[in-house]
């Protein structure tokens, strides 16, 4: 208490620092009267009692001193006196000032940008309450394919967890998806989710305007107000203008009228990062759509689900439960189809942290981002390095202003603070201008990503935790390049400076500036390696052959659930749609399948060649379902037998990729054999199609551009289960046409007349789903392409400022030696030797550093070996030319001198 | 110089407190004067350092401030005993009687 008191009263007279000071001086001077008064009574002479009493009285200045320590903040007063003199040091110089802003700016704006992506997409937490708690379950497949993501749930699986669970409770479902959207005269199509009905309460936000969803909206039509729906703050304000009457609008989505009830609060994007839902309705809806056995089965996992660990349950625990609940859940609710997939008897129960939401993008970007950090991190430790060296020099200019504070009292500590402020009142400007910089690149950067929707959600202005991080950082570098001329400075002995001559001349700095260089070389090589080789990989990636056509192609994505054609008629459907769009002008090929190549899905199956007896085993291949014109329209040459055709009678028929061919019949030819389509159920022995094998196409890539072409078997479409095709009712229909508008126009106008209750989903461009299945390998290698190329200009600057500092410190000394009959030539060189030196120290050393790191991102690398000694060799060319470009100016300098100018300067 | 010993800042503070205890608001020289008077002139004190230490006693609330005449008719600063300087001398006498009942164990053990 007595010290809180303290700080009060030291605060408070912080404030009054003239009227104290006058009182004190008052209240000395009495005291000193009173004792003189007293000693004049004792019988003193004048001088003599005064002179007696400010003898008893000890030293006045002294007295005010100690006085004005205890009294004020002596901390502040010397802070203020810091700034003062660092800012008329920086309007005195302020080129020297200008460069270190520039540079750090640079430097802690790269880490600033690519801090606020890595923020956003790894650590955010969700806006929610006691974010926590939250916990996402789901089946983990990593046991039997080790790329394997979690698999979402279903609604019984949810339903048996909240009954017979103990650690866990408010389980809710959260489903993302695209709704066809109506509202008045506006007709689009919205991103939205449908949630379970205690999905916002067991989030516990509160509604911007209205309500939010809940139970009772989830029963079978809808609650009260019919089927109910939230929408997202962000829509609220760009469409309906943040009117507090869009509580109670009516809009129709996807055919059915609904009624807004609510808006979600601002900031709240749902539990999913980077998707961005703008209409939030109850899991009802599903069954209102699809019919109600589509919300309630257990044949299909399509639920992400997350809950609140119940108090005192950690995550751990709650995990150790649920796989003792698993089997049993799963063996009551999922179809013995699916139950005894391999996949799924293998599969464990996952309960994985869910603070700052789930999102599969992260897993894809996880260690892109610490590789970025890395590198930027290296970028704002080259800046440092140059600064420290900059700061260096200036320090060994001003010993002897040190060696005079030091005899005037200034203690070694007091020395390093001032310097440390001088470092600050540059670092924290260079911060500020890199926030800007970070600000102004964020959207360009996120654009890289290659994901709309996270280019629309995640948000690049740079938030609190962000700026906390970037002023860090900015102390961090003041300390950094601080330190080294703040020990130097303190260093120097009082007498030898005062007596010195010549101010500039230091020896001590000298060493310390001579390391900067060569670790400023070192990381700027490692910083290129990286970026060459990340460099090579894309390049490789994207023109490698992928065995596809991918100018002018379009697969558009069809959603035939809900139209009456089923069975054969839907299978005749899409074949006549593809025939019809191939008709139209313009349309070269058209035909349908099941998968879209480089978009993530897989479809693989068991087959065996009947023919021959050594591969009775079945072998699993990846499969597609396609009707005719398929390899004509994606450009992939067949190369024996011949194409499927749009009829029945090539019901049983089938095309094998070279792979496949190879695969299941080595040594013959794969025509005309038969080929048998393994189906396991358990409890009856397996069932078996055999299709015969009509044509062999080209090896193609599946699903990633890394891959080698896979075993490939191509079925035809033909009627399935459950009314569908084989292939379901979401095939895509490819289009080859002369330009993609031609193609995109042909589609649309085909299902508006074909299918036109069916919902109208953009097509995708295949090239460009191409390039965005390497959005992670395009960021990267863009992105430290740049921090390399920064690094060799900070790199350079540092190298041009370290030379042209020593050719000022020595000029009296090279005018001696051209008075002594050097030639130009050998002053080049002794400028050119130093840089030499130290340039070659710096490459091997960085050489090694290099190889280390180039090893260590082995695994973004896409047919570059981390030792390829081209990229090493080039790099370090590179680095040698920026470093002898950069010498060349003082060396130019050093040349021009004149020596009767050298030596009458001082 | 022998025979005066120097004077620890915490003990400075609590001879003030108990200097203004018994004679009530003093000013400054009044303070320090009666200091030397009471130890017969043993301590080696600089009049002076009774300010920083007076400082010290107003930031704590242990003493307060006025203003008032002196007796030359000018002004001067006047410090008075607070309610929590009360306690204080009570809390500080009796930590110093410990410590010297302690010391005279010590001290009169038979060699």
């Amino acid at each position: 208490m007595d010290w809180l008191r303290t700080c009060w009263s030291r605060c408070v007279a912080f404030f009054g620092v003239r009227r104290l000071d006058e009182e004190l001086d008052e209240e000395l001077l009495e005291h000193l009267d009173l004792a003189t008064d007293e000693n004049l009574r004792r019988g003193m002479s004048p001088q003599d009692a005064r002179r007696a009493a400010l003898l008893k009285f000890g030293g006045v200045a002294q007295i005010k001193e100690d006085y004005r320590l205890q009294r004020g903040l002596p901390l502040v007063d010397e802070l203020v006196q810091d700034v003062r003199f660092a800012t008329r040091q920086i309007v005195r110089a302020p080129g020297f000032a200008i460069i270190a802003i520039l540079t750090l700016g640079l430097g802690i704006g790269a880490n600033t940008a690519v801090f606020t992506l890595t923020h956003a997409l790894l650590l955010q937490t969700l806006p929610v309450r006691d974010p926590g708690e939250l916990v996402r379950l789901a089946i983990d497949l990593s046991a039997v394919d080790k790329n394997g993501h979690d698999a979402p749930l279903n609604l019984p699986i949810i339903e048996a967890i909240e009954k017979q669970s103990h650690s866990v409770h408010d389980v809710f479902a959260w489903c993302v998806y695209d709704f066809p959207f109506r509202d008045g005269g506006l007709n689009s199509g919205i991103h939205g989710a449908i949630v379970s009905g205690n999905a916002f309460d067991s989030l516990g936000i509160q509604p911007a305007a209205g309500r939010l969803l809940t139970p009772a909206d989830d029963q079978k039509g809808g609650g009260s107000d019919g089927l109910a729906a939230v929408v997202s703050y962000r829509i609220w304000v760009s469409r309906y203008h943040g009117d507090a009457s869009v509580v109670g609008r009516h809009v129709i989505v996807t055919d059915h009228p609904v009624t807004i009830v609510g808006v979600a609060p601002e900031g709240f994007e749902g539990v999913i990062a980077a998707e961005h839902p703008d209409i939030y309705l109850p899991l009802e809806f599903q069954g209102i759509l699809y019919g109600e056995p589509s919300k309630h089965t257990g044949a299909r996992l399509w639920l992400d689900t997350f809950a609140r660990l119940n108090p005192g349950v950690s995550r751990r625990q709650a995990a150790a439960e649920m796989s003792a609940l698993f089997p049993k859940i799963l063996d009551a609710t999922l179809p013995p189809a699916i139950r005894h997939m391999p996949q799924i008897e293998k599969a464990r129960f996952a309960v994985r942290p869910a603070r700052t939401g789930w999102s599969k993008l992260r897993s894809t970007y996880t260690e892109p981002l610490l590789l970025l950090q890395l590198m930027v991190g290296a970028v704002l430790l080259i800046c440092c390095a140059n600064l420290s060296g900059l700061f260096l020099a200036r320090a060994s200019a001003r010993r002897q202003e040190f060696a005079i504070r030091g005899a005037l009292g200034a203690g070694r500590l007091r020395l390093i603070r001032q310097l440390f402020v001088e470092c600050l009142m540059l670092a924290l400007p260079g911060a500020l201008l890199g926030v800007g910089l970070a600000w102004v690149s964020g959207p360009w950067i996120l654009h890289m990503l290659g994901n709309v929707e996270a280019e629309e959600a995640i948000s690049m202005r740079p938030n609190l935790t962000v700026l906390c991080v970037t002023i860090a950082c900015a102390v961090l570098c003041a300390l950094l390049f601080g330190m080294a001329p703040a020990w130097t400075a303190s260093n120097t002995s009082v007498e030898t400076a005062l007596r010195s001559s010549n101010p500039r001349a230091s020896v001590g700095s000298a060493g310390l500036r001579n390391f900067f260089v060569p670790f400023q070389v070192a990381l700027s090589l490692t910083l290129v390696v990286v970026a060459a080789l990340l460099g090579t990989t894309v390049t490789r990636l994207l023109t490698k052959q992928s065995g596809y056509r991918t100018e002018n192609v379009i697969f558009a994505l069809t959603d035939f659930l809900r139209i009456p054609q089923k069975d054969k008629a839907l299978v005749s459907l899409y074949r006549r749609m593809a025939e019809q769009i191939e008709q139209r002008p313009g349309v070269e090929q058209a035909s349908v399948s099941a998968i879209s190549p480089f978009l993530g899905w897989r479809w693989s199956d068991e087959f065996a060649a009947v023919d021959n007896p050594k591969h009775a085993v079945p072998v699993e291949a990846m499969e597609n379902i396609i009707t005719a014109h398929y390899f004509s329209a994606l450009g992939v040459p067949i190369l024996a037998g011949r194409d499927l055709e749009n009829s029945d009678s090539d019901r049983n028929s089938c095309i094998l990729s070279q792979a496949a061919a190879r695969l299941y019949f080595p040594h013959t030819s794969a025509l005309g054999k038969t080929l048998r389509n393994v189906i396991h159920r358990p409890g009856t022995h397996d069932t078996f199609h055999d299709y015969q094998i009509v044509g062999i196409a080209a090896d193609t890539k599946y699903d990633s551009l890394r891959e080698t072409p896979p075993p490939i078997v191509y079925l035809p479409l033909t009627a399935g289960e459950n009314e569908q095709t084989n292939g379901g009712s979401n095939l895509f229909i490819v289009i080859h046409a002369r330009s993609v508008a031609i193609a995109n126009s042909a589609y649309l106008k085909t299902l508006h007349e074909m299918a036109p209750s069916s919902p109208e989903i953009p097509p995708v461009v295949f090239s460009e789903s191409i390039r965005d299945s390497v959005a992670r390998e395009r960021l990267l290698s863009v992105l430290s392409g740049f921090f390399a190329l920064l690094g060799l200009l900070l790199s350079g600057i540092g190298i041009y400022a370290l030379l042209a500092w020593n050719v000022t410190r020595r000029t009296t000394e090279i005018g001696v030696r051209m008075a002594l009959g050097a030639t130009r030539l050998k002053v080049f060189a002794l400028v050119m030797r130093q840089v030499a030196g130290l340039l070659a120290i710096g490459v091997l050393a960085g050489g090694f550093a290099a190889f280390f790191a180039a090893h260590s991102i082995r695994s973004f690398l896409f047919e570059v070996q981390p030792g390829n000694p081209w990229v090493f060799v080039l790099s370090g060319l590179a680095l040698v030319l920026v470093g002898l470009v950069a010498a060349t100016l003082p060396a130019g300098r050093a040349v021009s001198i004149d020596p009767m100018q050298a030596l009458r300067t001082e | 110089m022998d025979g005066k010993s120097d004077v620890l800042q915490g003990t400075l503070d609590l001879m003030v407190l108990k200097t203004l205890e018994s004679m009530g608001p003093l000013h400054g020289y009044g303070i320090a004067r009666r200091i030397e008077q009471v130890s017969n002139d043993t301590l080696n004190l600089n009049q002076g350092t009774i300010y920083p230490a007076l400082l010290r006693l107003q930031q704590r609330g242990w003493v307060t401030t006025e203003w008032g005449i002196s007796e030359n008719n000018r002004r001067a600063k006047y410090y008075s005993l607070s309610r929590l300087g009360k306690k204080q001398i009570e809390k500080e006498t009796e930590s110093w009687q410990r410590i010297a009942a302690t010391m005279a164990r010590f001290l009169a053990t038979p060699r």
